[in-house]
């Protein structure tokens, strides 16, 4: 244990003043269980912290694979740990400035120990990745269509609602709104993603059929469809591609659907692009816009986060690269990302990333945290901050 | 479980720049860090070893809540009426983990400057 002299002659030492300081000097030292101490940090919104000031209790669920979710009584956070390069020492006792009030003038040793350290911390996430635990599962069995001739339908692995919210930590109307963002339908009461070149036939079926009729995209009558594409796949399988792509309206009693131009576009460039490492882009682009029914137009963002268009090549070249693939973990993707690319513009890594972003987190912000910037012919690109094998 | 409604205690964070790490490997029980004193203006300044450190005192956009673990208590168990974060996992009830919250920090004072060697003879021993 120091004493007051040691300290002093420390601070003469040090050419530090007593009457530039503060009269109280807390020595710090390791307190006994410092190294096997089991503490972890959680970085707290106002929320929670009022919640923890309250006493309440907050629950962390998960399970050895996934991340840990972290439970307040109507809010669920997502935990990642997130590393620091510096070291966080835990100081039960220690004091700031406004905090040194003991009236004592003279200079005076406290001690003070140090219970614990440590180098990261967990840090609170949007909520996002029910949908890609939703997907994990439902992507066991995808359905492929009906079964063909003799084969037998693959019945394992398969999910009804009540299999689902067990082990989803969601709401039914939240699973609901996931299941419309994967395309997601019910089967014989079990919840089934379709398989992709699935999914593409029956689009495939439905475009021929605009083409073939003439028909404007924004007037796709249900009852044709199903008649004449009926004898090829289910009923059902139509008319869910067609709410998948398209936005349901009536008119004089008849039903039609409204193709949305967009996710058209971006389902048959995915059909494109879903078999080659690479394509010429002029070549691609003409392609795409004569695969897409008559009226509609293709346009490179609307491939955000799906493809990825490489203007350094010659000629230039598009590839699929789809967010959902990459590595869930922030400091993995980047490492990813990076590793196919050593440097990205701004608007090419965005769409990459956006997902990663925190409760009130930019992409900026992660931009600035994770990788590092320059300027390259008047634009400004980001690398890696570390070495990365391309 | 059910807790008195009290708030934990408050601790002070430390927070070192990476270089000061190596200078802390195991066997640190007991024995002394260094020196943490603070001008008249309020800076802090830390002496560890030969180094002098200038810091700051930085109130967290995000206050911390430290948490210490339990392995293998029951879930139930509601030790000294702080607040029970309760893990639930899939795995079997043998070998559950709950955290307690021990201490909220909301402040914490950062060295990040480059430690200045004090320049000159050993101390002298008192």
């Amino acid at each position: 244990m120091r004493s007051l002299e040691e300290v002093q002659a420390t601070l003469e030492i040090a050419k530090l003043k007593e009457e530039d300081l503060l009269p109280s000097v807390q020595c710090l030292s390791f307190g006994d269980n410092v190294s096997s101490a089991d503490y972890c940090l959680m970085e707290l919104d106002e929320t929670l912290c009022k919640h923890i000031e309250a006493g309440e209790s907050l629950v962390i669920r998960g399970d050895k694979e996934e991340r840990a979710v972290l439970c307040s009584s109507n809010k669920t956070y997502d935990l990642k740990i997130a590393d620091t390069s510096n070291l966080l020492l835990f100081v039960p006792g220690g004091r700031t400035p406004d905090q040194l009030t003991d009236n004592q003038d003279s200079f005076h040793v406290v001690h003070t120990q140090v219970w614990g350290f440590c180098n990261s911390y967990w840090e609170l996430r949007k909520q996002r990745p029910k949908l890609k635990k939703l997907k994990k599962l439902l992507m066991e069995n995808p359905y492929e269509g009906p079964a063909l001739g003799g084969q037998e339908e693959n019945t394992e692995n398969r999910y009804t609602m009540e299999d689902l919210l067990e082990r989803i930590q969601a709401s039914e109307e939240e699973l609901k709104t996931h299941m419309e963002t994967i395309h997601a339908c019910q089967i014989e009461g079990y919840w089934r993603v379709l398989d992709f070149n699935y999914e593409m036939k029956l689009l495939g079926h439905v475009t021929q059929l605009v083409d073939s009729e003439s028909w404007s995209f924004t007037k796709v009558s249900l009852q044709t469809s199903l008649e004449e594409l009926g004898p090829l796949e289910p009923r059902e399988m139509i008319e869910h591609c067609l709410n998948c792509y398209g936005k349901r309206y009536t008119e004089n009693g008849e039903v039609f659907y409204a193709l949305h131009e967009d996710k058209v576009c971006w389902g048959l460039a995915l059909m494109l692009l879903q078999n080659v490492v690479k394509f010429n882009l002029k070549e691609f682009q003409y392609v795409w816009q004569q695969s897409v029914p008559e009226g509609m137009s293709t346009r490179l963002d609307q491939l955000k986060g799906v493809a990825l268009v490489d203007r350094t090549s010659h000629p230039e070249t598009i590839s699929l690269l789809r967010v959902e693939d990459l590595p869930e973990d922030t400091v993995e993707r980047f490492n990813h990302l990076f590793s196919l690319r050593e440097k990205w513009t701004e608007d090419d890594i965005t769409p990459y990333i956006q997902d990663l972003c925190g409760e009130k987190q930019t992409t900026g912000a992660l931009l600035t945290k994770y990788a590092r910037s320059s300027v390259q012919n008047g634009i400004k690109v980001f690398n890696s901050r570390r070495p990365v094998a391309t | 479980g059910s807790v008195d409604g009290s708030s934990p205690p408050e601790w002070l964070l430390v927070e070192l720049q990476g270089e000061m790490v190596s200078r802390h490997n195991s066997g640190l029980a007991g024995n002394v860090m260094g020196d943490l004193l603070y001008t008249k203006e309020g800076v802090p300044v830390l002496i560890v070893g030969h180094h002098i450190l200038y810091g700051k005192m930085v109130k967290l956009e995000k206050p911390f809540a430290v948490l210490t673990k339990h392995s293998g208590h029951s879930q139930d168990s509601n030790t000294d009426g702080v607040s029970q974060v309760t893990m639930e996992t899939d795995q079997p009830a043998a070998s559950s983990t709950s955290y307690s919250v021990s201490a909220l920090i909301k402040r914490k004072l950062i060295f990040k400057t480059r430690p200045k060697p004090i320049i000159t003879n050993v101390p002298k021993k008192v």
